[in-house]
């Protein structure tokens, strides 16, 4: 029985279909399904496609349609392991949005979506972000890692405001920045002093990984 | 299932309906007025027979209008070509269909110093492996190599045309020297299929008796082929575009009454082949848009008359190198061929005019067909491209489109995705090593004939392939065509352990 539902949702994930993998996911954790297998599921589903798309047989569509579906049943496998005071296995926490003035936000939530199909906690602030409420996040889910994202050459100046406010709050040496979006250049990333850039959605999973590792 | 080629949404026409009419009654009146040249008695005997006011002396041919709208009405407008496999089948012909075919080319070329050379064996094999590949080739063209390396001259088309029914299944075109369409028929009959033959006329408007032994040979063996007889704008044909037509037109024309006559209903097609002189240098202008701009008349017309055409203005250009200049010059000719509705296209490989082609340069000139048939398809407009629906779902942001079962659906559908042109962005591409087209094309060469596995002739198939050659061979020993040190070092090659691939 719990093989069976496993599976559906493994599926539900390979089907891309948010939908049925939050229902799926509620139906689990109501008939006692230990959530941290249902995460492990998941995330098989979402390396099958991963692999997929490594391999050049799918593409963005699919790989970040899969993760939609890991997140969509994320809410209630995360309140499932709290409940059960379990741990849930995670590579790291990251805080993620578009800075202040910009609403784009189509680039920062694939950011998002992969990095939590590859095992993240990630805490998506959204857009339209203003510096301080990054710098509280950080510090209220004690994240290691924080995403900025500006499309406009106008908003782009926010990641130097963040980053100063990093500093100033004495966080700056405790999380690695990433910046990203249309605006930026690994030269700009530079000036700004953020630690990496990564011009796509895959090399920013790749920068925070290759953190990780060392 | 035999392939249709791609079906043109939309068809430019560069003439207005009168300019049309005009390049008709021009053509009519060459035809008539002027006249073609038959130095062959055969063929005389036929033209006069059908109706034609012939000079026997003159060797002078004058064709009526009638009989030339008789002998066009009795070409079939729409044909099958069969190939070795029936799925690689062609259908050729029709109003709105286009197929891209590999380039003719000389010899092969050294890509770091650019000379021309001919090719080894092994080349040559190579080749056309990768051509079998390409998924938007539908045919081998005719001496994709004028033969390869050790074998004599006399034999290379034989054994070039060999080494192509051997490795492809695909439809085969194929020229002709000396009498070597003889064997290379022998071949496609041994093995199951038909052959697409170039049969030259010379411009201006003489058809020699090579050319008539071609159409005799053709009718007789049923094999279809086409006239192009290759006018050059300023020297073998008026320095006018128009005239230039006018010029290819009639040539083909005569050529097709001559076959009809012999032949009611054979499949002929119109080869356009023309060009402009390079008054610089003497040689046609190869790659030039005149090229493109006389084509485009030329299939205009020959639509009108219901009759398939092919173009080459895109296959022989005037770069000796895989450049800037190469692209531009096959990628417009290319586009130009295909919007203005030829039947078929050579594309795939050609560089140097018609000096020499390159299975790198193929691989790269079959992303801009890919490009040029995704351009011809056309656009799908209905309820569900509109979106109408999608868009009020999602709405304004931050809703989006990228994980929609409707992107999944349709963006494969929709963009052409090339398979050697970089499209990294810059830090990856840089990353990765700073690769061009070029490059990639290379790896994908080297990964094709590492696992591309064409379809092998069947044993008894193979047998009579060789078997053939063996008896060309003899023949062309036996008339003096091979020299002692020629058969000595042909010999090397048939002895090497790796024969007939390498």
């Amino acid at each position: 029985m719990q093989e069976e539902i496993l599976e559906k949702m493994k599926q539900a994930v390979l089907a891309f279909d948010p939908k049925a993998a939050a229902d799926l996911a509620r139906t689990a954790i109501a008939e006692g399904v230990d959530p941290l297998a249902i995460m492990d599921k998941l995330t098989e589903a979402v390396k099958i496609v991963g692999d997929a798309f490594g391999r050049g047989v799918m593409f963005l569509p699919e790989l970040v349609g899969a993760a939609d579906a890991l997140q969509a049943a994320m809410p209630t496998v995360e309140e499932a392991i709290k409940n059960r005071g379990q741990k849930r296995r995670t590579l790291g926490k990251v805080v993620i949005g578009t800075v202040a003035g910009d609403i784009h936000t189509i680039g920062k939530s694939m950011v998002a979506s992969l990095l939590t199909a590859d095992g993240f906690e990630v805490h998506d602030l959204g857009i339209d972000v203003p510096a301080d409420k990054f710098v509280e996040s950080v510090k209220e889910y004690d994240a290691r890692f924080l995403g900025l994202s500006a499309l406009l050459t106008t908003t782009a100046p926010q990641c130097r405001v963040v980053i100063e406010k990093l500093k100033e709050t004495g966080l700056r040496d405790r999380v690695k920045v990433m910046v990203g979006g249309g605006a930026i250049t690994a030269e700009f990333a530079r000036v700004m002093g953020a630690d990496g850039y990564r011009p796509t959605a895959p090399g920013a999973v790749e920068l925070v990984r290759s953190w990780i590792s060392g | 299932m035999a392939k249709s080629g791609i079906k043109r949404a939309y068809t430019f026409d560069i003439l207005s309906e009168e300019q049309v009419q005009a390049i008709h009654r021009a053509t009519l009146r060459v035809l008539w007025e002027t006249g073609v040249a038959m130095h062959d008695e055969r063929a005389l005997k036929i033209m006069a027979e059908g109706g034609c006011k012939v000079d026997f002396d003159t060797h002078r041919v004058r064709i009526p209008e009638r009989l030339i709208m008789d002998s066009l009405a009795k070409c079939p407008g729409e044909w099958l070509v069969k190939a070795r496999h029936p799925g690689n089948d062609l259908i050729i012909g029709g109003p709105d269909r286009t197929h891209f075919c590999a380039s003719i080319g000389m010899t092969t070329l050294d890509l770091e110093t650019w000379i021309p050379r001919e090719p080894t064996r092994k080349e040559y094999c190579d080749h056309i492996k990768v051509l079998d590949w390409l998924p938007h080739n539908c045919a081998m063209p005719a001496f994709p190599y004028f033969g390869f390396a050790k074998v004599p001259q006399c034999l290379r088309l034989v054994e070039g045309h060999a080494a192509k029914v051997r490795i492809s299944s695909k439809a085969q075109m194929e020229g002709s020297v000396l009498d070597n369409d003889v064997w290379n028929i022998a071949i496609c009959k041994a093995t199951g299929q038909e052959m697409l033959h170039l049969c030259n006329p010379a411009a201006p408007l003489t058809f020699y008796e090579g050319t008539i032994s071609q159409v005799l040979r053709y009718t007789k063996e049923d094999m279809p082929f086409h006239f192009a007889s290759g006018p050059v704008s300023g020297a073998t044909a008026p320095a006018t575009l128009a005239g230039a037509v006018v010029i290819n037109n009639a040539d083909a024309i005569a050529g097709m009454v001559l076959t009809q006559l012999i032949k009611p209903g054979h499949r002929v097609w119109a080869g356009s082949m023309i060009m402009v002189q390079n008054m610089s240098t003497g040689s046609p202008a190869f790659g030039s848009i005149n090229n493109s701009l006389m084509e485009a008349m030329f299939n205009q017309m020959w639509r009108r008359y219901e009759v398939p055409n092919w173009n080459t203005a895109s296959a022989w250009v005037s770069s000796k190198a895989i450049d800037y200049q190469a692209a531009y010059e096959c990628a417009m000719a290319a586009l130009s061929c295909a919007l203005s509705g030829t039947s078929a296209v050579l594309l795939q490989g050609g560089l140097t005019g018609e000096l020499t082609a390159h299975p790198i340069k193929a691989i790269m000139d079959d992303d801009i067909a890919g490009m040029i048939i995704r351009y011809l398809e056309g656009i799908q407009i209905n309820d569900e491209t509109l979106a109408v629906d999608l868009i009020q779902q999602v709405g304004p942001i931050p809703g989006h489109f990228l994980t929609t079962a409707h992107t999944r659906k349709w963006w494969k559908k929709e963009q052409f995705v090339p398979t050697v042109a970089d499209r990294l962005t810059f830090p990856e591409w840089a990353a990765q090593g700073m690769k061009k087209a070029i490059d990639h094309a290379r790896e994908r060469m080297e990964a094709i004939l590492a696992t591309h596995k064409p379809e092998p002739l069947p044993p008894d198939q193979e047998k009579a392939v060789e078997d053939i050659l063996k008896e060309a061979r003899a023949h062309y020993r036996q008339m003096g065509f091979i020299s002692d040190d020629d058969w000595k070092l042909y010999q090397e090659d048939l002895a090497s352990p790796n024969y007939p691939y390498a």
